[in-house]
């Protein structure tokens, strides 16, 4: 052993060296709260460490950056908590070099001999920040591609340089594959080399710095082990607090970890896109007009780099007793004034009903994606927006919202209910369900707001008809109704009512042959009655029927010539010539009769 | 090794005031090092062991063979005893993508009879490398390492060949009308014994 370590202390001189670092000496008693620069490095470590795993299994570009990390955090054991623990711990390394930053500044630890300390941890800082921002990009999910877009986009407003600096930033004139690829060099090599020089030289500063004291302090106590062992005992309450912090969402469910929002969509621009919390402030002063109506180039560029010119300034101004109090002064007005905005920021999206429902809408739809990937088998190679641009469940509402709400509602006291700008046609909830069409049935709605109260359909036959005959009814009438509902109800094979609809059977066809007593006067239902005047039962509300009314309800099928104010959205076979895709309709149809998957258990 | 005081003077370097009253000399004893050197190992291999879940993932991830396809009508394939080189088609799912309807391998098939049809894995048992047939030596030949096997799959010579065993055989073959359907499997390579891949 003696053998082996004087040979390579012959040829590398790294044994004396170690024994040399053990030897140094702290001045005073061994102590934790020595242990902050020692953590940031361990930190680094930790990071790197993970990083690589997770570059391992990282594709940067836009057709499988999202997938890469889907896989991650669905499919690989495990792989969620390396994804929690490295976003967490990325923020815990900003965390530390802010509290070394201000404590250097409270203490007065930035002047004289520790000038290069100080800029060391205030480009570590820096760095950090560039870490956070271009990792932010990486998991290429909704928010992170606007909300980084957004911060690019600021390089635009500078005068003359801006529209190239965007190019250089993008890796081209558009975020895409090269964006992200860019983004992750720089995240995983260059600002990491960066940082670890960085690392180095403040370790290298503080030992010289420490020497030049030395000289003055009394004999302290050697670093190693004891020194060293309160510094792992500081890693370790660090990786408790990362831990935690990565487990807070549970170690089981598609949430755990850092969740994963619904993939980049180029064409879309996520309305609740934020920065995350480090760059809050930044985002705050700019919103709340700090410094008035400088706009964007005065917020994000200029006032930002005064504060950098000034925090580089403070080793030489701090050498006077004045500037070393207005140093500690900035300090604390930028802290404040940062948590100021940054909470204000909070507050106002809280109350914002509009940046609420956006994000609800990207959390269905982030939870929603998982579910249709793992019905489908895997990702299709269009990507996993064209899954969800086929379902129903997520889909339907924004087609509803876009094509029907301006008349209809979608009402049934939900929080997910859609009101029509105007309400003027019928609400169209539960629509061919039992009871929908037992309010139909029902004298005393059928003209109400619900139904056809404000349509032209309000003087109509059919309103005429379903008061003379059901508003004093005998109770076999009674019965005759219900069995009508049931039998028309059954026409619509709705999923929600497949059970009852077969335990019903017998009853159903019985109200069948009702339906032709006395609907087929004016309705065709099956091989009785004619088309033209009413629309047509057979099938009523089904898939098929729905679709076709949607297409085109003044069709003879439907409401012919009778059609109130209805649009007809594919009345033509040429689809480019229509006011929806078939495809689309097809979509809404489903949504409408709520039907769509949804896993076994889900309680749907 | 760090100091955070800011000049030397008289007062304490630290909040805690631990600098104040500087201890005796600690022993550098055994127990301290073996606590800082476990505290190290601790603190270290957290990460080492949270990244090594994920990537010892793919030890749990099963190659996609195993099932029977169809591969070819009996019409597709001459009646004499000339291999022919079919695709596999299937979904091919690669990591996370699902790919429908596409070759996902080959197979050889070979009439033996008007019913009877062998199938052979393209797949040389050496290195890989996808064999092809030899029609002037009625034969097959592995393009990478020259290993020749006769229209069973049998090396031509079994002592010198690279190839540690014969063509593999894929025995699950049925015909289903006049479909060919085979149960498409990957085996291990490199070894004397034919075991599957999974």
């Amino acid at each position: 052993m003696k053998a082996l370590c004087s040979w390579i202390e012959s040829r590398t001189g790294l044994c004396g060296w170690l024994a040399a670092c053990g030897a140094a000496r702290v001045p005073g008693r061994v102590c934790l709260c020595r242990s902050l620069p020692f953590v940031l490095g361990f930190a680094f470590v930790f990071q790197a460490i993970t990083g690589i795993f997770l570059l391992m299994r990282y594709c940067p570009s836009a057709a499988s950056a999202w997938e890469s990390v889907y896989w991650l955090q669905y499919e690989v054991q495990g792989g969620w908590l390396l994804r929690a623990v490295h976003h967490y711990c990325g923020q815990a390394v900003l965390v530390l070099v802010g509290v070394q930053f201000v404590v250097m500044i409270l203490r007065g630890a930035y002047r004289a001999p520790r000038e290069f300390v100080f800029w060391c941890v205030l480009l570590l800082g820096i760095v950090t920040l560039g870490l956070l921002l271009t990792g932010d990009l990486l998991a290429w999910d909704e928010n992170s591609r606007s909300a980084t877009l957004t911060r690019v986009n600021f390089l635009q407003s500078l005068p003359e340089v801006g529209g190239a600096l965007f190019k250089l930033a993008a890796a081209g004139p558009e975020f895409g594959s090269l964006t992200l690829s860019q983004f992750t060099t720089l995240h995983a090599l260059l600002l990491p080399a960066a940082f670890l020089v960085l690392l180095v030289l403040r370790w290298w500063f503080a030992r010289r710095a420490t020497t030049v004291e030395a000289a003055e302090a009394p004999a302290g106590s050697p670093y190693w082990p004891r020194q060293v062992a309160a510094n792992l005992v500081g890693c370790l309450v660090f990786l408790t607090v990362v831990f935690a912090l990565a487990l807070a969402h549970g170690t089981t469910g598609d949430g755990r970890g850092v969740a994963l929002g619904s993939p980049a969509n180029p064409a879309e621009f996520y309305e609740a896109a934020r920065p995350e919390w480090a760059f809050m402030g930044l985002y705050g002063m700019s919103e709340f007009k700090v410094f008035g109506g400088g706009g964007t180039v005065v917020h994000i560029f200029i006032a930002p780099s005064i504060m950098l010119c000034l925090f580089l300034l403070m080793p030489f101004t701090g050498r006077f007793k004045i500037g070393h109090v207005l140093n500690i002064v900035l300090v604390v007005v930028l802290l404040v004034g940062d948590v100021y905005l940054s909470y204000k920021i909070y507050a106002r999206d809280d109350s914002d009903p509009l940046h609420q429902a956006a994000i609800r809408q990207s959390q269905l739809a982030a939870a929603r994606i998982p579910v249709l990937i793992r019905h489908h088998g895997g990702i299709p190679p269009e990507g996993p927006l064209a899954l969800l641009r086929n379902d129903p469940k997520t889909q339907g509402p924004a087609l509803f919202k876009r094509h029907c709400a301006t008349c209809h509602d979608w009402v049934g006291g939900a929080a997910d209910d859609i009101k029509a700008e105007e309400s003027s046609a019928p609400n169209l909830f539960a629509f061919g369900s039992r009871e929908k069409i037992a309010g139909l049935l029902d004298p005393k709605q059928i003209a109400g707001d619900e139904y056809f109260g404000n349509t032209a359909f309000k003087r109509g036959k059919m309103v005429d008809f379903v008061r003379e005959m059901f508003s004093d009814m005998e109770p076999e009438d009674l019965e005759d109704r219900n069995l009508l509902v049931m039998a028309l109800s059954a026409e619509a094979k709705l999923p929600a009512q497949k059970v009852i609809d077969q335990k019903d059977a017998e009853q159903i066809a019985e109200g069948r042959e009702l339906i032709v007593d006395y609907c087929t006067d004016c309705h065709q239902f099956g091989k009785s009655g004619r088309l033209g005047t009413a629309p047509e039962l057979t099938g009523y509300a089904s898939r098929e029927w729905t679709v076709g009314i949607i297409a085109n309800p003044a069709d003879p099928r439907f409401y012919g010539k009778n059609n109130d104010r209805m649009q007809a959205y594919a009345e033509s076979d040429d689809e480019t010539k229509n006011l929806m895709t078939n495809r689309e309709i097809e979509v809404l149809t489903d949504w409408l009769r709520g039907d769509w998957y949804e896993p076994e258990g889900s309680g749907q | 090794m760090e100091n955070v005081s800011s000049s030397g003077k008289n007062k304490p370097s630290c909040a805690c005031g631990c600098a104040a009253t500087p201890a005796n000399e600690p022993r550098r004893g055994f127990l301290a090092k073996a606590t800082t050197l476990v505290l190290g190992g601790a603190a270290l291999g957290t990460p080492l062991i949270v990244g090594l879940i994920s990537f010892l993932n793919p030890l749990r991830q099963k190659t996609q063979a195993g099932r029977f396809y169809r591969v070819a009508t009996l019409e597709a394939l001459p009646d004499d005893d000339t291999p022919l080189k079919f695709p596999i088609i299937a979904d091919r799912k690669d990591a996370w993508t699902l790919h429908k309807n596409v070759p996902i391998g080959s197979v050889f098939l070979r009439r033996v009879g008007p019913k009877q049809i062998k199938a052979l894995s393209v797949i040389c048992p050496h290195a890989g490398c996808f064999i092809g047939y030899d029609a002037a030596a009625g034969g097959f030949l592995c393009p990478c390492h020259t290993a020749h096997f006769d229209l069973d799959g049998r090396r031509e010579d079994p002592e010198d060949s690279p190839s540690p065993r014969d063509m593999d055989t894929l025995d699950g073959v049925e015909i289903r009308g006049d479909e060919i359907w085979v149960k498409y499997e990957q085996f291990q390579m490199g070894i004397a014994k034919k075991v599957v891949k999974r």
